[in-house]
C-alpha cells in the first residue's frame, strides 16, 4: 500500500491526469463533482488535524484512539492468570538454575515397607516427571525398582483424597485438629488407650516425632505393621543372635549365591541394588572374565529361579531340612567348623543324600552346591526367603555363619521394629473390647491388608474415634470416620536410615496439589504436638532440619550447618561413621529350629507324613503391587508380571502335573481352602512350578480406587493369621468351581517353535564360551536392492546383554514415564493392544516341568533397512541420517501396515484416543514435555529416547565438542539395574556399543529377513557348575 | 442378424426358442421396468437390504467418532476384517474387466447386457473400506484420495500407494460417465415426461443420437479401452503387491498376482451369477439373459475354480520346497493352527464345490447355480480372511503370537458393505435400465447397416474395442 501510494506521489505521474486521458465517462463529460473528487487524494475527513470531530458527532481520531486503548486496558485488567488467584505449584524452594525447557534433578528418597530407595528426581518447571535412583547414593548408584519409577504417576493419581472429612462432610482443619487432640488427651481420664499405626518407621526424625508424642499422650500406643514382613527371618534371628542389627545381603562381594525361596530379583526389597550387584559379578566382556553362580532352591516359579544357574524344586515346608542337611554335609565332608555351641547331634540326623532320595533332586547339583559354598568361604551368600518357616532361617543363619558371610556378603542395617502376627491379633481383641478411645491409621490399612481384615472392620466400630492419614482413600479409611488428606511424598520432606550409615534425605519436588488442603502426615502429628503444649515449629521441614542440627550436624565440622544441609539436601544422604556388626550365633537356637524342620520330614527318623497331605501356598508380594500399596498405579497394573507375563490380576500358579491331575487349566476357577480361609481365584499353569506347590501373589484384589479396584484377587485373608511364617500355608486344597476367568496375559505362546537361533542366538555355559567350541552365531549378509543409507558421523545402536538380563522390567516402566505411554485397561491388553514400546519376552523351552528360562527385551531394532519404512503409503515412517527409524506422528493416518510388516512387532497403535479417555485431571502432569502425546489412530514405538539424543547433542554442539560415548542414556538403559543395556555411537569404534557390537557373543534377531536391525543382542551365558571347571569365580 | 442368430452362431445346438426381438420390444422390457411400480418383493428386498446397509454404515460412524479399537484388531493383527472385506469387494469389482476381456466374444456380446452399473456400486463398495480402516480417516482421505498433496508425498516403493493414484480414479469416472451410461439415459429421458424426463435429460449430457455423437462415442470408448487393458490386469495385481511387497511369509509370494488375479474372476463371476439369477428371475428377462449365459458362466466358475486350487497347491508346494522353517510353518499353521477352520471353509467352498459343475444339468440348474454362487462367494471372503489374518497371527517372533477375535462392529461393516452392495443393486434395478439396451440394439437387425455379417466375424476378436473399456473402473 505504501509502495502504491509512494509511486503515485513519484516522478512525472500528476496527480491531475493531463485532460486526453479519462477514466470515466462522467469524467471525460467534465462534471465538476468528479473534477472536484479528483482533486483529493484522501477521502473526506482523512486530512483533519487529528484533535478536530469533523462534522457531526463524529469520533475525533485522537479520541477514537484513546477509547481503543482505553477499552484494551480495561479488558486486560479484566483477565487474571491462574498464578495471581495463588500458587499454582511453584518451585518449593525457588531454584535459582531453574530456566524453563530445561529439567532439573533433585535428590529424594522414599519408603517401601523397610526399605529406602534413594532416588532422583526429573523435575519440568516444577513438575516432577520422571524418576531414577540416585546416582550419588551408595546404595542406589543410579538404579531403582519399578515400582519406584513408577510412583511419579501415584503422585498424580486422580483418586487422590483432596480435603479432610468427617463423616463425609468436609471438615476444617483447625477442627479436625482439635478433636483429634481432645480424643488423645482425655483417654487417659476414661482409662483408655490411643492407638497410632504406621507402617515401619525408617526415619528417625519421625520416631522421634512420635516419641514426643507419646511423651504427650502417654496412653499413645505406636505400632508399626507392615503387610509383608519378614516375620521368620526376625523370629530365627532374635533366637539365634538375641537382639541385633539386621543383615542386607551384598551380592557384589559373593561369588555363590543360594537363594532358598528368595525372589531377590523381584519381590524381596531393593531388588533394583540386588540386581546390580548380582549382575556386576557375572558380567563377561572376555573369554578371561568369570561370573558368579547362583543357586536357586524354590517351590513357585519366580524370577530369581528363572535366572538361576541351578534351580532345585523343593517344597518350602522342607527347605528348612534341606537346609540343616546341607550344614551337615559341608561340616561333615567339606570341614566347616560349626559355630560354638552348636549340637553337632542334633545336625547329624539331616543327611542330604537321604533329602536328595526323597525329594527326587539331581544329587550331582546338591553336591556341586555344597562343594561351591565350602569352596568359597567369605564369598559366598545363602538368602533365605520371607516365605520360609522361622527354622529355615536359623538354618540359613547357621549356614552363613559356617561360610562367614557376615561382614563379607552380609551388611549390618538397622532392625524396624515392626509389630508381630501375634501383637496384631492381641491389639485387634484390645480394639474390639473397647480399650481404645482413638485409632489413627497413618498410611496403614489393617482392613485390607490383614488376614482378619474383616474384624479389624467389625473391631473399629468400637472405638469412639478412627481417623486415617494418608493420600489415598483405603478399606481402612472407609471404616474411619475421619479421613485427613495427606501428602504424597514426592510432596514431603522426611529423612530415612539405609544400612551402613547412610542418612537419606526426602526432600519435596511440588508443592502439594492441593495446598489448600495437604499436608503431610508429620505435620498432623506436629499440631496435635503443639496443641498438647509442645514449643515445636509448626512445619515438619523446621522440625527435620531442627534435629538434623542437633543430632546430624557433626560438631566438630567446619562448615556451617546451613553448607552442610545444602549439600546434604543436594546429594540426598550424609554417610555417617557405623559401628562393624558384632552378633554372636547362638548355637542353641539350632536345636529348638532342627526339632521343628524335622517335623514332617521323611529323611529324618522323627519324620511323619501329614506334611505331605495337600498343597503348600506361597503368598508372596507381588512383583508390581508388592503389598497392594501401589495398586492404583495404572502404569504398575498394566505392567506383566515378570515371568507370567499376566497383567491386570493375579493368579494361583500350579504346576503342570497337578494342572493334569486336577484337571485345570489357565484361568478355570478355583477355591482354596487354607485352614479356615477360603478364596476363589483363577489358576495359571506355571511351568517350573514344583509339584504340590501352590502360589498366589498378595497386593491386588482391592475394592477401592479407580484402577485398582476389582482387579484381581485379595490373598490376605489366606495368610496365617497367628503364625511366625503367615506366607506359607501347607494342607491346603483345591476345589474346581467350574467358574472361568480370563487371565490376561501380554504373551500367550512362549515356546521358541524351533526358532532358537534366530531369536535367542545360541545360549552357551560360561565353560564352552572360555573354551571357543560354540558354534558361530548364523549371520546373513544378503545383497539388497535397497540404497545404502549414506553414513554420517553417528549411527545409533544398542547392545542388550541377554546374559545380564534378568527381566526385572524395570525399563519397560522408565520408558512407560520417559515416553509418555498411555495405559489401555485389562480388556485391551486381553486384546493385545498394551503400548510398551519395549517388552520383555520370556521363552521357556526343554522340559515343561524343569525349563530353561530366556528373558530378551524387545524394542525397535531401529532397522537400516526396515521393513516398515517402505510400506508406508504416506511416508510416515521414515531413516534419520543417524541412523534412527523415525514415526512421524502428524503424518501418520494409521494403516498399520508397519506393524503388520514389522518382524519384530514392536509398534504399537493407539486404537482409541488413550490419552484421552483413560487420563484423568491432574495426570496430564506427569507427562514430558519433550515427548509428543499421541492421538488416536496413529502409529508409535520407541524412539531409542529421540529427545535425550537432542538433549545431548544440544549441549556438545553449545560445548563445542563432540558427543561423548555414554553421554546418551535411554530410558531403558538407565533404568536397567543389571546394565544390560548399552547405547551409543556404532560409527564410533571406540564406544562400548561398538565393542560390544563385535562381540563373538553378538548376533541380530531375526538376522535372516535382512532388515539389518541396530540392536546386537549378547548371547546368553549360564555358569553350571561342570567337572572340568573350578567353580565359580 | 437376430438376436437368436447370433446366439444360434456361437452354440449352434442350445439357441433359446423364444420370440423375436426387436429394439423397441427390447427397449420396452428393459426400460419400462423403471417406469412402474416396483413389486412389493422389491419393498421387501430393500427394507432388508437398506436396514442392513444403515446399519453397516452406523457403525461405520461410531468406528470413525471412536476409533478403530471398536475393531477387534490388534497389535500382531493389524489388519483382519477391515482389509479382508476390501480385497473381497475389488476383487468382486474387478470381475467386470474380466468379463469382458476373457470371455469368448460371442458371450461378451450377451454379456454386455449384464454389465452398466453394477461395476459402479462395487467400486463405491470397495473404495470405502481402505479409507475407513486406517486409524485417521479424515487425513488419510486427504492425502491419498484423490491427489496426493505436495505436503505428503507418499511412497512410492509401496504398491498400495497406486492403489489409491489419481489416475485410477479419474479414468474410473470418465469412463462410467462415457461408456454406455450418456446413450442409455437417453432413451429413457425419450420415453420420459415431467421431473424424470428433467432427470434424464441433465444425466444424459444432451445425447441426442446423432451420427456424430455415435462416432465420438466410439472414439472415447477406443480410448478408454486402451487405457482399461493394462488395468484389467492391475487392478487385482496390484492389490496383490500390496501383500507381496511385505516381508510376512505367507504374504511375501510372487504366486499372489495371477492367484489374485483368477480369484477375483472366480469371485465375480459367482457373485455376477448371484445377482443375475435374481434379476433374471424378478425381472423376467429370460430371454435376455439365457441359460446358456449362465452355463457358460458356470463353466469359467468351474475353470477358475480349478486354477485358485492349482494356486493352493502351488503355495503350499513351495512353502514345503523352499525348505524355509517360516515359510513351512506358516503353511502348517494356516491348515492346522488356531484358524485352521478358516482354511477348510476355504477349501471347501473353493475347490471342492464347483466340482459339481462338471454335470451339465447342474450347471443349468438354477437353485444349484445359486446355492454354489454363494458358497464360493463364502469361500472367497474366507480366502481373503485365510491370507490376512493368521498371517499376522503367527508370524515371525513367538512372543507376538495373537489372536484376532472379531467385534460386533467387525461383523456389522461386513454384513453392511453387503448391505449396501444389494441396496445400490435394487436401487439400480429400479432406476437405470438393468441390461444395456443400446449394446443391445447394436446386434440387433438393421442397427449395424454398414456391417454386413461378413465384415463382422462370429468369433473373436471383437471388431470395436469397447469390451476392453467395459470394465472401465478404477478401483
Amino acid at each position: 500500500m505504501d509502495d502504491k501510494r509512494r509511486g503515485l506521489q513519484q516522478g512525472d505521474a500528476p496527480i491531475v491526469a493531463p485532460e486526453r486521458l479519462w477514466r470515466s465517462l462522467s469524467e471525460r463529460a467534465g462534471e465538476d463533482a468528479v473534477r472536484e473528487a479528483r482533486g483529493h487524494e484522501f477521502v473526506p475527513g482523512a486530512a483533519l488535524p487529528m484533535d478536530s470531530a469533523g462534522e457531526g458527532d463524529a469520533v475525533s481520531r485522537r479520541r477514537f484512539m484513546a477509547l481503543l486503548s482505553a477499552t484494551a486496558a480495561f479488558g486486560a485488567a479484566g483477565c487474571s492468570t491462574p498464578q495471581d488467584r495463588g500458587k499454582m505449584v511453584p518451585y518449593t524452594k525457588q531454584p535459582p538454575e531453574v530456566t524453563p525447557g530445561i529439567a532439573n534433578y533433585y535428590a529424594s528418597a522414599f519408603q517401601e515397607g523397610t526399605t529406602v530407595y534413594p532416588v532422583l528426581v526429573k523435575a519440568r518447571e516444577g513438575r516432577p516427571i520422571h524418576l531414577t535412583g540416585n546416582d550419588a547414593h551408595p546404595h542406589s548408584q543410579g538404579k531403582t525398582t519399578l515400582r519406584a519409577q513408577a510412583e511419579v504417576l501415584s503422585l498424580y493419581d486422580p483418586d487422590r483424597l483432596e480435603d479432610w472429612r468427617e463423616g463425609g462432610k468436609p471438615i476444617k482443619k483447625d477442627a479436625a485438629i482439635a478433636k483429634l487432640v481432645a480424643a488423645l488427651s482425655d483417654g487417659p481420664a476414661r482409662g483408655s488407650r490411643a492407638l497410632l499405626m504406621t507402617g515401619a518407621v525408617l526415619s528417625p526424625t519421625r520416631r522421634a516425632l512420635i516419641e514426643e508424642l507419646k511423651g504427650k499422650a502417654p496412653h499413645l500406643v505406636h505400632v508399626a505393621f507392615e503387610p509383608v514382613a519378614d516375620h521368620a527371618a526376625r523370629a530365627a534371628a532374635s533366637a539365634a543372635f538375641g537382639d541385633g542389627p539386621a543383615l542386607a545381603p551384598q551380592l557384589d562381594r559373593a561369588r555363590v549365591v543360594l537363594a532358598v525361596e528368595a525372589d531377590f530379583m523381584s519381590t524381596l526389597p531393593d531388588s533394583a541394588r540386588l540386581i546390580r550387584q548380582f549382575a556386576d559379578r557375572r558380567r563377561v566382556r572376555s573369554k578371561e572374565d568369570g561370573m558368579n553362580r547362583l543357586y536357586c532352591i524354590e517351590g513357585r516359579m519366580s524370577l530369581t529361579g528363572s535366572n538361576a544357574d541351578h534351580r532345585l524344586q523343593l517344597r518350602p515346608s522342607r527347605a528348612a531340612a534341606f537346609l540343616f542337611a546341607l550344614a551337615w554335609e559341608l561340616h561333615e565332608k567339606h570341614r566347616l567348623p560349626l559355630p560354638y555351641g552348636v549340637d553337632s547331634s542334633v545336625l547329624s540326623s539331616f543327611k542330604l543324600a537321604a533329602m536328595v532320595e526323597s525329594e527326587k533332586l539331581p544329587a550331582p547339583v546338591v553336591e556341586a552346591l555344597a562343594a561351591d559354598l565350602a569352596g568359597h568361604r567369605g564369598q559366598a551368600v545363602v538368602l533365605a526367603g520371607p516365605v520360609l518357616p522361622a527354622a529355615a532361617h536359623t538354618a540359613a543363619a547357621l549356614l552363613n555363619v559356617m561360610l562367614e558371610a557376615e561382614g563379607r556378603t552380609l551388611d549390618a542395617c538397622a532392625l524396624v521394629p515392626l509389630a508381630t502376627p501375634e501383637e496384631l491379633r492381641a491389639l485387634r481383641a484390645d480394639l474390639e473390647q473397647g480399650r481404645y478411645s482413638v485409632a489413627i491409621f497413618w498410611e496403614s490399612d489393617p482392613v485390607y491388608a490383614l488376614p482378619d481384615g474383616a474384624d479389624w472392620k467389625r473391631a473399629l466400630v468400637q472405638v469412639p474415634l478412627c481417623v486415617a492419614i494418608g493420600p489415598l482413600a483405603t478399606e481402612t479409611s472407609q471404616a474411619c470416620s475421619m479421613v485427613l488428606a495427606a501428602n504424597h511424598w514426592l510432596e514431603s520432606w522426611n529423612d530415612f536410615e539405609s544400612p551402613g550409615g547412610v542418612l537419606t534425605l526426602q526432600q519435596p519436588l511440588i508443592e502439594p496439589l492441593y495446598p489448600d488442603a495437604l499436608m503431610q502426615g508429620e505435620e498432623i502429628l506436629l499440631a496435635c504436638l503443639k496443641a498438647l503444649g509442645a514449643q515445636r515449629p509448626g512445619e515438619y521441614y523446621e522440625y527435620l532440619r531442627e534435629r538434623w542440627q542437633r543430632e546430624v550436624y557433626p560438631a566438630d565440622s567446619p562448615a556451617p550447618f546451613s553448607a552442610f544441609w545444602e549439600a546434604a539436601v543436594h546429594d540426598g544422604f550424609v554417610q555417617r561413621p557405623v559401628a562393624p556388626v558384632v552378633r554372636t550365633f547362638n548355637g542353641a537356637a539350632v536345636a529348638a529350629a532342627a526339632r521343628d524342620a524335622g517335623l514332617g520330614d521323611p529323611a529324618h527318623p522323627t519324620s511323619s507324613s501329614s506334611a505331605h497331605s495337600g498343597f503348600e501356598l506361597v503368598l508372596h508380594p507381588d512383583a508390581r503391587t508388592w503389598d497392594g500399596r501401589y495398586a492404583n498405579n495404572g502404569w504398575l497394573q498394566e505392567l506383566p508380571e515378570p515371568v507370567s507375563k499376566e497383567a491386570w490380576g493375579n493368579a494361583l500358579a500350579l504346576a503342570p502335573v497337578d494342572a493334569e491331575r486336577l484337571e485345570v487349566a489357565d484361568g478355570d476357577l478355583v477355591e482354596i481352602s487354607a485352614g479356615e480361609a477360603k478364596l476363589t481365584v483363577p489358576t495359571l499353569v506355571q511351568p517350573g512350578q514344583a509339584p504340590g506347590v501352590l502360589s498366589l501373589a498378595l497386593g491386588l484384589g482391592k475394592s477401592l480406587g479407580s484402577i485398582a479396584a476389582g482387579v484381581g484377587v485379595n490373598a490376605f485373608p489366606l495368610v496365617a493369621a497367628e503364625s511366625r511364617s503367615p506366607y506359607l500355608r501347607t494342607g491346603v486344597s483345591l476345589t474346581r468351581t467350574g467358574g472361568k476367568k480370563k487371565i490376561i496375559r501380554t504373551q500367550e505362546h512362549w515356546a521358541l517353535e524351533g526358532r532358537d537361533a534366530d531369536i535367542i542366538g545360541r545360549p552357551q555355559t560360561l565353560v564352552q564360551y572360555a573354551h571357543g567350541d560354540h558354534e558361530p552365531h548364523a549371520h546373513h549378509d544378503h545383497p539388497t536392492l535397497y540404497p545404502e543409507h549414506k553414513p554420517g558421523a553417528e549411527k545409533w545402536g544398542m547392545a542388550i546383554d541377554l546374559s545380564s538380563c534378568v527381566g526385572c522390567s524395570g525399563c519397560m516402566i522408565a520408558c512407560q514415564s520417559e515416553n509418555n505411554i498411555p495405559t489401555v485397561g485389562p480388556e485391551a491388553v486381553d486384546r493385545s493392544r498394551e503400548m510398551h514400546w519395549i517388552r520383555i519376552d520370556r521363552y521357556y523351552s526343554g522340559d515343561p516341568a524343569a525349563p530353561e528360562v530366556v528373558h530378551q527385551p524387545m524394542l525397535c531394532q531401529h532397522c537400516d533397512h526396515a521393513p516398515c519404512e517402505n510400506v508406508c503409503p504416506v511416508a510416515a515412517t521414515t531413516h534419520s541420517p543417524d541412523g534412527l527409524n523415525q514415526m512421524i506422528y502428524n503424518r501418520c493416518v494409521g494403516t498399520r501396515y508397519c506393524s503388520n510388516n514389522c518382524p519384530y512387532k514392536v509398534r504399537r497403535f493407539n486404537f482409541f484416543d488413550y490419552h484421552l479417555e483413560r487420563v484423568r485431571e491432574p495426570q496430564e502432569m506427569v507427562y514430558n514435555p519433550e515427548v509428543t502425546v499421541r492421538p488416536r489412530g496413529v502409529m508409535e514405538k520407541c524412539t531409542f529416547c529421540v529427545q535425550r539424543i537432542a538433549d545431548a547433542r544440544m549441549r556438545a554442539k553449545a560445548e563445542e565438542r563432540p558427543v561423548r560415548d555414554g553421554e546418551i542414556t535411554p530410558a531403558c538403559a538407565a533404568a536397567c539395574p543389571a546394565k544390560a543395556i548399552v547405547f551409543g555411537n556404532l560409527l564410533d569404534p571406540e564406544s562400548e556399543v561398538s565393542r560390544l557390537s563385535a562381540s563373538d557373543r553378538g548376533f541380530k534377531v531375526l538376522d535372516f529377513v535382512g532388515a539389518r536391525p541396530a540392536i546386537t543382542y549378547l548371547a546368553h551365558l549360564s555358569n553350571p557348575a561342570s567337572p572340568e571347571d573350578d567353580h565359580a569365580s | 442378424m437376430s438376436l437368436e442368430s447370433a446366439v444360434e452362431r456361437a452354440f449352434p445346438a442350445r439357441a433359446p426358442k423364444s420370440a423375436p426381438l426387436s429394439p423397441a420390444r427390447v427397449d420396452e422390457q428393459v426400460l419400462s421396468i423403471t417406469e412402474t411400480r416396483p413389486p412389493l418383493s422389491w419393498y421387501a428386498a430393500f427394507a432388508v437390504a437398506g436396514s442392513v446397509m444403515t446399519m453397516g454404515f452406523a457403525m461405520i460412524g461410531y468406528t470413525v467418532y471412536r476409533g478403530i479399537g471398536v475393531w477387534g484388531n490388534n497389535v500382531p493383527v493389524g489388519w483382519a476384517f477391515d482389509i479382508t472385506n476390501f480385497v473381497f469387494w475389488v476383487g468382486i469389482g474387478a470381475d467386470a474387466h474380466f468379463g469382458d476381456i476373457f470371455l469368448p466374444a460371442a458371450l461378451a456380446q450377451r454379456h454386455r447386457p449384464l454389465r452398466g452399473g453394477h461395476d459402479a456400486i462395487r467400486r463405491h463398495v470397495r473404495r470405502h473400506l481402505p479409507l475407513i480402516h486406517t486409524g485417521r480417516p479424515w487425513l488419510a482421505a486427504f492425502w491419498l484420495f484423490p491427489i496426493p498433496t505436495s505436503a505428503a508425498w507418499g511412497q512410492f516403493l509401496l504398491a498400495l500407494f497406486g492403489t489409491c493414484s489419481p489416475f485410477r480414479l479419474l479414468h474410473g469416472v470418465g469412463a462410467f460417465l462415457v461408456r454406455g451410461a450418456v446413450a442409455r439415459l437417453a432413451s429413457l429421458r425419450d420415453r420420459a415426461r415431467a421431473a424424470r424426463a428433467v432427470i434424464f435429460s441433465i444425466l444424459s449430457l444432451g445425447w441426442t443420437g446423432s451420427a456424430r455423437h455415435w462416432v465420438h462415442y466410439e472414439k472415447a470408448y477406443m480410448i478408454l479401452a486402451g487405457l482399461a487393458t493394462p488395468l484389467v490386469l492391475s487392478v487385482h495385481s496390484v492389490v496383490s503387491f500390496d501383500f507381496a511387497t511385505s516381508v510376512l511369509p505367507g504374504w511375501h509370494s510372487t504366486i499372489f498376482p495371477p492367484y489374485f488375479v483368477v480369484g477375483a474372476i472366480f469371485s465375480g463371476f459367482a457373485m455376477v451369477v448371484t445377482v443375475l439369477v435374481i434379476v433374471r428371475w424378478a425381472m423376467k428377462l429370460d430371454n435376455l439373459i439365457t441359460m446358456n449365459h449362465l452355463d457358460v458362466m458356470n463353466k469359467v466358475i468351474l475353470t477358475t475354480g480349478l486354477i485358485v486350487g492349482l494356486a493352493y497347491f502351488t503355495e503350499f508346494f513351495i512353502g514345503w520346497y523352499s525348505q524355509a522353517l517360516y515359510e513351512q510353518e506358516m503353511f502348517r499353521l494356516r491348515m492346522f493352527g488356531p484358524y485352521g477352520w478358516a482354511f477348510w471353509v476355504m477349501f471347501s467352498c473353493n475347490v471342492l464345490v464347483p466340482q459339481i459343475f462338471w454335470f451339465r444339468a447342474m450347471r443349468r440348474s438354477v437353485p444349484v447355480m445359486f446355492a454354489v454362487a454363494i458358497l464360493v462367494n463364502v469361500g472367497m471372503w474366507f480366502e481373503r480372511f485365510v491370507i490376512i489374518t493368521p498371517t499376522l497371527a503367527q508370524d515371525f517372533l513367538p512372543s507376538s503370537w495373537g489372536m484376532f477375535i472379531p467385534t460386533i462392529f467387525d461383523i456389522g461393516i461386513l454384513l453392511g458393505s453387503f448391505g449396501l452392495f444389494f441396496t445400490l443393486i435394487l436401487v439400480f434395478a429400479r432406476v437405470l435400465p438393468v441390461i444395456s439396451t443400446t449394446e443391445v440394439k447394436m446386434d440387433l437387425p438393421g442397427a449395424q447397416p454398414h456391417r454386413t455379417p461378413s465384415h463382422h466375424p462370429p468369433l473373436p476378436p471383437l471388431p470395436r474395442g469397447e469390451g476392453a473399456a467395459a470394465g472401465g473402473g478404477g478401483d
